[in-house]
C-alpha cells in the first residue's frame, strides 16, 4: 500500500471527525507518512489536516502558490515541528529520531549555501556535517554525479541560478540518502540541466529511492512523476497516479481527437456504442466525448477494424496532467 | 526594414566571451529566445536595449543603431527584466505611472496609460496598494505593465513566467499571445521553458556558448518524424513483440511503442494488432521533433542555420 497512497485526500465536506478516521493504508510501513499533520502560524494554517504515505520512486509535490507546499516539505524533513499530526519516516516519528536524518535530505527552495566557500568546500562541509568518515571522497562523488566537477573550486556567489541548484543537490546527497525532499529542483536550470536533473532523478529513483519534488512546471511533473500529492489551500486535494486520479472524475467526458480514412464511417459506427457520448466530424478531424476511459480505449481499434477504417490519429485531449489539475484547482 | 537585425555581434568580458560573432535577423511577430544559463541571452537582450555596447558588430533595432540612438531605441521598446526590480514602497499605478512618464509622456496622459495598462494585465483594485505587498503573479504583471505603458513596438521579455504558479503561467502566457496578435507589438521572450515557447512563439532563437545555433519558425523545430506512437495502457511488450513478428521495425519506450512508417501500411497493422491482444488504445501519432532535441544535438536545425 505504500507504494499508491490514498487516491483522494480526507474529505472536506459530510465527513464526521477527519481526525477520528484511521488513514486508509499503513503509515509504519511506508517509508515517508504524514498522519493528520497540520502547522498553523498564529491565525494561518499552512498546512491542515494531511494524511498520505509516499513509497519508492518520484512523486511530484503540486499546489499554486500559498497552497503549504514548503511547509509540508519542512514539516516532512524535521526541520519543522506539526502543530498536530505527525511526520513518520519510516515509521518512526522524526521529531523524537534525529539519526533518521541519515535517511533523509532536504533541498530547500532558497539558497542555502555561503557564497564564498567553493562548490567543493560546501560539499565536504555537508559531508563533515554528516560526520561520513571520507568527506573528500564523499563529495567528489556528488560533484560528478550533479555534474559540476568543473566548477567545483569556484566560489559559489559567482556561480548562476542553475549551478547553485545543483549544488544545493548535491549538497544534500552527500550522505547518499534514501529519501529525498526537492522544493522546486529546476527552478532557474536551463533546458539542458533539466533534461540532465530528470536522468539524474530517474535513475536515483530507478535505485529504490524515495523522492518528493514540488514543481509548477506540470509538463515536468508528467514526465518524470509515477505519482502526484496536490495540495490546495493547505489541504491535500488529490493523491496518487494522475491518470487515476482522473479517471475518478467521471463528471467531466474523456476526450479524444481522431483523423481516419473515413471520419464519416467510423463516427456512424461510434455514435452506437453507449459509452460515447458524443461525436463531432470537423474539418479533417474527428471528436469524441466519452463517458467512461477504460471502454472507450478498448473499442476504439475494434470499431475501426470492423468498418474498415484506417486509424491515422488518435489522441486523448484532455488527460494531461494540466487538465487534470486545473480541474481539481477550480472545482 | 527587419526588426532587429545584428551583423557579427560580439561580446567579451575579461576572460569570457558572452556573444561570438552572432549575424541574425528577425522580422517580428512572437520570438523565443532560448539558450544555456551563460549562453548570452541576457548579454544580448541589453545590447538590443543599447544598455551595452559590443565589444565587436553591431545591432539594429527598430532601424536604429544600438550602440548610438539607445535612448531613441529605448522610447520605442518595452523590456521587462527578470530579475526583482520592483520598489516596495510605491503602489503599482505610481510606478508604472513614473515609467510613462520617463519615457517622455505628460502627467496626466501617463496616468490614463497606466491605468489602461494596469487593466490590461489584470491588476484592479489592488494597484492602489504597495508594490511590496503583491504575490509574484502581481509583481510580473506590474513588471509586464510598465514594460507596455508606453506602448512600445518591440517588448522584450526575460523569463515572464519566472516563480508563477500553474494558473498564473498560463494568465501570463496568454497575455503575451494576446499582446503580440491583439496589438501587433514584436515581442522577443526568453524563455528556459521549452513547452512555453512552443506554445506562444512562432520563430525561435537558439543560442549557445555566444554562437548562433539555430534561427527558424518554431513549426520547423517540431517537424514530423518518421516514427509512429503508439500508446497502449497496458500491454506495450506484447503489441511490440506482435508488430516485429509482423515484420515491422519497433521499440518500446515505456507505455509506449515507437514503429517505423515507411508509407501507410503500418497503420492498419497497429490497429488490428490492438484489436486481436485486446489492448487498451490510448494513442497513435506521428512523432514530432521536439524543442528539445536542440539541446540533445539530434535537431534536425542544428547548424543549418548557424552559418549565413
Amino acid at each position: 500500500m505504500s507504494g499508491s497512497g490514498p487516491l483522494w485526500g480526507p474529505a472536506t465536506e459530510g465527513a464526521p471527525d477527519p481526525r477520528s478516521t484511521p488513514p486508509a493504508f499503513d503509515p509504519a510501513a511506508a517509508p515517508l507518512a504524514a498522519v493528520h499533520a497540520a502547522r498553523w502560524y498564529g491565525n494561518v494554517v499552512a498546512v491542515n489536516d494531511v494524511t498520505f504515505a509516499v513509497g519508492p520512486g518520484v512523486t511530484g509535490l503540486l499546489g499554486p502558490n500559498g497552497a503549504g507546499k514548503s511547509t509540508l516539505l519542512h514539516m516532512l524533513s524535521g526541520l519543522l515541528a506539526p502543530s498536530s499530526g505527525a511526520v513518520l519516516i519510516e515509521g518512526r516519528p522524526i521529531r523524537e529520531h534525529p539519526d533518521v536524518y541519515r535517511r533523509l535530505a532536504l533541498a530547500p527552495e532558497r539558497d542555502a549555501a555561503y557564497g564564498f566557500l567553493t562548490g567543493r568546500e560546501f560539499a565536504v562541509l555537508s559531508a563533515r556535517l554528516a560526520r561520513l568518515p571520507d568527506p573528500d571522497a564523499a563529495a567528489r562523488r556528488v560533484l560528478a554525479m550533479v555534474d559540476m566537477e568543473d566548477a567545483a573550486d569556484r566560489p559559489i556567489g559567482g556561480y548562476s541560478k542553475g549551478m547553485r541548484q545543483r549544488i544545493k543537490l548535491g549538497a544534500a546527497l552527500v550522505h547518499d540518502p534514501r529519501i529525498l525532499l526537492l522544493d522546486e529542483p529546476f527552478n532557474g536550470m536551463d533546458p539542458r540541466q533539466r533534461l540532465h536533473m530528470m536522468t539524474l532523478l530517474d535513475g536515483m529513483a530507478r535505485e529504490g529511492r524515495v523522492i518528493l519534488f514540488s514543481s509548477h512546471i506540470l509538463e515536468e511533473v508528467e514526465r518524470l512523476a509515477q505519482r502526484v500529492l496536490v495540495m490546495l489551500a493547505g489541504r491535500l486535494a488529490a493523491a496518487g497516479d494522475y491518470r487515476a486520479i482522473r479517471r475518478l472524475m467521471t463528471d467531466r467526458p474523456h476526450t479524444f481527437s481522431l483523423r481516419t480514412s473515413d471520419d464519416r464511417a467510423i463516427a456512424a459506427r461510434l455514435v452506437h456504442e453507449e459509452v460515447v457520448l458524443g461525436v463531432q466530424v470537423g474539418d479533417g478531424e474527428l471528436d469524441v466525448r466519452a463517458a467512461d476511459y477504460g471502454t472507450f480505449t478498448r473499442l476504439v481499434a475494434r470499431v475501426a477494424a470492423e468498418a474498415g477504417v484506417s486509424l491515422y490519429e488518435l489522441r486523448p485531449t484532455d488527460e494531461t496532467l494540466e487538465s487534470v489539475f486545473s480541474y481539481l484547482v477550480n472545482r | 526594414m527587419p526588426l532587429i537585425a545584428t551583423e557579427n555581434l560580439t561580446k567579451r568580458y575579461p576572460g569570457a566571451v558572452a556573444l561570438d560573432g552572432v549575424t541574425l535577423e528577425l522580422e517580428g511577430g512572437i520570438v523565443g529566445l532560448v539558450g544555456a544559463n551563460g549562453a548570452g541571452k541576457s548579454t544580448l537582450i541589453k545590447i538590443l536595449l543599447g544598455l551595452v555596447p559590443a565589444t565587436a558588430g553591431r545591432a539594429i533595432v527598430l532601424g536604429l543603431d544600438s550602440a548610438t540612438r539607445g535612448t531613441e531605441l529605448r522610447q520605442r521598446v518595452g523590456y521587462m527584466p527578470e530579475h526583482d526590480c520592483l520598489p516596495p514602497d510605491v503602489s503599482g499605478t505610481e510606478f508604472v505611472a513614473h515609467m510613462a512618464r520617463i519615457s517622455g509622456l505628460p502627467a496626466d496622459a501617463a496616468r490614463e496609460r497606466a491605468a489602461e495598462t494596469l487593466r490590461l494585465v489584470g491588476l484592479y483594485e489592488e494597484r492602489y496598494r504597495p508594490i511590496g505587498a503583491y504575490s509574484t503573479g502581481m509583481q510580473q504583471r506590474v513588471k509586464l505593465a510598465q514594460a507596455l505603458v508606453h506602448d512600445p513596438s518591440l517588448l522584450l521579455l526575460d523569463e515572464p513566467t519566472s516563480g508563477l504558479d500553474p494558473a498564473g503561467r498560463e494568465e501570463m502566457l496568454t497575455l503575451v499571445r494576446r499582446v503580440g496578435t491583439d496589438f501587433g507589438i514584436a515581442i522577443v521572450m526568453a524563455s528556459h521553458l521549452l513547452g512555453e515557447v512552443e506554445r506562444v512563439c512562432d520563430h525561435l532563437v537558439a543560442i549557445d556558448s555566444g554562437h548562433l545555433v539555430a534561427s527558424a519558425p518554431l513549426a520547423r523545430f517540431t517537424a514530423l518524424t518518421r516514427l509512429l506512437t503508439v500508446e497502449v495502457e497496458d500491454g506495450a511488450d506484447l503489441l511490440a513483440r506482435r508488430l516485429t513478428d509482423a515484420g515491422q521495425v519497433v521499440r518500446q519506450e515505456g507505455r509506449s511503442v515507437l514503429v517505423d512508417l515507411d508509407g501507410p501500411a503500418p497503420y492498419d497493422l497497429v490497429r488490428d494488432a490492438v484489436v486481436e491482444l485486446g489492448l487498451p488504445l490510448v494513442r497513435i501519432e506521428q512523432r514530432r521533433h521536439q524543442l528539445e532535441d536542440l539541446f540533445r544535438g539530434d535537431s534536425p536545425l542544428v547548424g543549418e542555420e548557424a552559418r549565413p
